[in-house]
């Protein structure tokens, strides 16, 4: 019953591994393109002056987030719905070990960037946010936006490569709603963020104060769902061979705690190398640069740029952000030509309206709170940041209502 | 043959001669930038030297954290270099703190480095200098150069021994105040003004780079001021110019150093970097105005220079 999951309208399993027809092998075929296609473009970022090894690196991450996005399809949305309509909490360890990886991962960097956590400073640019009612309703707003819009929006990049045709509107609508955002910037700031605490754990009870703390709430959570946890499945017994390798890569869905450990590993070593793990610093920063170009902002923004977060720039060029984000759209279009995930879906009037709504909805959210469910809640967390459980919770219940209240349309 | 043999002998004293005297002529030229600046090639094979501590200045966070010069510490330029509250350099108590507990002490050989082309490194270099410090040196090219030759970057963050450093009483013949300019301006003292940013900044075109938080309600530039913009001292892969290039750079604008020089920028730490240059490299007399524009540009009254006419308030 994995297949039903995948919110991504009907998907066949992969061919037996037996006939290797000609679509299948035109797939591959496809899929070592894209392959090659990333490699290709990883090698010249790496020889090219000014970016060198940091963009080739966020590229290479990008994508490798994407094949683990798609094959364990890590949607937040998805994973949500799972548990709230269908009592399936299955699904919700894959965010579990990622935010644990993440924190024991966070935690061994932060104690080399900054070895005295008390001493008053924080880390360089982890998204660590501000504390106050406005990620609140950030994540809620976001967490509805998910439901209109049937992704996020690390969701609806990934599904973008599975050829999920609501996610361009989507990704568009995320657009406007940063637009929107920047719009109210200005009035949230000084009425409440300017005053907001920016609380991080460490500052107060040390790195492994910390990381007790956070691995001891992810295991109660996890206690607390493993009773909705479905029956598993009988696995037969047998030598692993060839065929059995491919099934478990590209035929089942990869284990949620594979995955989760695999999103963690990579939002930690992405922190080491780059930058926090985020994907929508290059969306609102394409936003910032169109609205200030036409005159419709103002080159500052007050205080926008004193926090850290998915931080938005006036920029004319691609950041190592615009490459992760391209990275993981041409790794799960990877991942899905060669599991046989990639399938058009269809568009009405109904559905590509919602998308719309819903991508703005999220890109508010996401504007306010200094990132999505990857920046504020993956990385937020998994830097010990007070923000990004706010932000969580928040989702989760904007998620809830948007469910309860029938948001969501195929 | 024994002909041949003896000239070939000949030859090849010739040419030792030649090329020993072409390096000491070089070592005669380059004495004073020796002093002052250290190659990468001369840091990678001191880094074990227990005399000689690194310190990277960068303008970006994270960039020291995610791989820097081994040994190195790390000096964070808007928190460890300036009191931020009254907008002035760093206290010499807390300097001094600082700096101890780098592990230096009095006679070690301080060497900076940073992104930017050692925008901030020089700025470090400067406060150091005002400090007392007595061998202040920076690494030419910086961090670009250090990258681009692929050598080794760690990230494990250091910790010395305290040291024994103490600071001198403040060098005031290092830095011009708000009045100090205004006596050049006004003609009671003698010295040339350097304005180091972009020239449409200098004429007034525009107050200030995009996207910057520190503005001046006016634009334009100190009366009497020679515009050099600060990219001019270094070559294309950020090593410094050589001294006689940079010698004839400010000769053929009229500052030989027959005058005491003050160099300013925009918010004051850029402007260290051409004070490094004319004060360290070519051993002139240079003070840093680091007040700068936005001291200048914003204070009631004072004169500017304004060639393209910019209003304050206009549209």
């Amino acid at each position: 019953m994995v297949e039903a999951t995948t919110g991504g309208g009907t998907l066949s399993g992969a061919a037996p591994a037996s006939s290797l027809t000609t679509t299948a092998l035109a797939r591959y075929l496809f899929a070592a393109l894209a392959l090659i296609a990333i490699a290709l473009a990883a090698y010249t970022l790496h020889t090219t002056p000014g970016r060198g090894a940091r963009a080739s690196f966020a590229l290479l991450s990008g994508a490798a987030l994407g094949i683990a996005f798609q094959r364990g399809r890590f949607c937040f949305y998805c994973i949500l719905r799972d548990f709230i309509q269908r009592r399936d909490s299955g699904p919700i360890y894959a965010i579990l070990t990622a935010l644990a990886v993440g924190g024991v991962g966070y935690a061994i960097v932060f104690g080399q960037f900054l070895p005295n956590a008390t001493a008053g400073r924080l880390p360089p640019d982890a998204h660590i946010g501000p504390v106050s009612w406005v990620v609140a309703a950030g994540g809620l707003t976001f967490g509805l936006g998910m439901v209109l819009s049937g992704a996020c929006i690390s969701g609806h990049l990934y599904r973008l490569g599975e050829g999920y045709a609501r996610a361009p509107i989507a990704l568009f609508g995320s657009l406007i709603g940063f637009g929107l955002g920047f719009f109210t910037w200005r009035e949230l700031y000084i009425s409440t963020l300017v005053r907001a605490p920016v609380a991080w754990l460490p500052g107060t009870f040390g790195y492994a104060g910390a990381l007790a703390i956070h691995l001891t709430i992810l295991g109660a959570i996890a206690l607390l769902l493993l009773r909705f946890v479905p029956e598993l499945p009988a696995r037969p017994a047998g030598r692993i061979t060839l065929a059995r390798i491919r099934d478990s890569i590209l035929g089942q869905r990869w284990n949620p705690l594979l995955t989760g450990a695999i999103v963690g590993l990579i939002g930690v070593f992405l922190y080491f190398r780059v930058e926090p793990l985020g994907v929508t610093s290059q969306i609102g920063s394409l936003t910032r640069t169109f609205m200030t170009d036409n005159g419709w902002l103002t080159d500052r923004l007050n205080g926008l740029d004193t926090f850290s977060g998915c931080a938005t720039a006036v920029v004319n060029t691609i950041t190592e952000n615009g490459l992760l984000i391209g990275g993981l759209v041409a790794g799960s279009l990877a991942a899905a030509l060669a599991s046989n995930r990639f399938k058009l879906s269809r568009l009405t009037v109904r559905n590509s309206l919602t998308a719309l709504i819903g991508g703005a909805l999220m890109g508010w959210g996401a504007m306010v709170s200094l990132g999505c469910t990857v920046g504020t809640l993956l990385s937020g967390i998994s830097a010990f940041a007070i923000s990004g459980w706010i932000f969580g919770a928040a989702v989760f219940a904007g998620v809830w209502i948007g469910l309860k209240l029938r948001l969501e349309s195929s | 043959m024994k002909a041949l043999r003896l000239s070939l002998i000949v030859l090849a004293l010739v040419l030792v001669a030649a090329v020993g005297g072409a390096l000491a002529q070089e070592t005669t030229t380059t004495e004073t930038a020796a002093e002052v600046l250290v190659t990468t090639e001369w840091l990678a094979e001191n880094l074990d030297n227990p005399s000689v501590r690194v310190i990277e200045v960068s303008v970006q966070p994270g960039v020291y954290e995610r791989g820097h010069i081994p040994g190195a510490v790390n000096f964070v330029w808007h928190t460890d270099f300036v009191e931020t509250l009254v907008r002035d350099i760093v206290s010499p108590e807390r300097f001094e703190t600082l700096v101890r507990a780098a592990g230096i002490n009095d006679d070690t050989t301080i060497v900076l480095y940073g992104d930017n082309n050692n925008w901030f490194a020089a700025w470090g270099a400067w406060i150091f200098n005002i400090y007392g410090a007595q061998d202040v040196r920076l690494l030419d090219g910086g961090r670009v150069l250090w990258e681009l030759e692929g050598r080794e970057l760690v990230t494990d963050a250091p910790v010395y021994e305290e040291g024994t450093f103490t600071v001198g009483e403040a060098r005031a013949d290092l830095r011009a105040l708000l009045p100090d300019v205004l006596a050049i301006v006004e003609g009671e003292t003698e010295a040339d003004l350097i304005d180091i940013r972009s020239a449409a900044e200098f004429n007034g075109e525009i107050s200030a780079p995009e996207g910057v938080q520190e503005l001046a309600v006016r634009a334009g530039h100190i009366p009497g001021a020679v515009n050099v913009p600060w990219g001019q001292n270094v070559n294309e892969d950020g090593t410094f110019k050589s001294v006689e290039e940079l010698t004839e750079l400010y000769a053929a604008l009229g500052i030989d150093g027959s005058r005491p020089i003050v160099t300013y920028c925009r918010i004051g730490e850029r402007a260290s970097l051409t004070w490094f240059v004319l004060s360290q490299l070519l051993g002139y007399e240079v003070a840093v105005y680091d007040g700068s524009w936005t001291e200048w540009g914003n204070t009631v009254g004072l004169p500017i220079e304004n060639p393209s006419g910019t209003i304050w308030g206009g549209q």
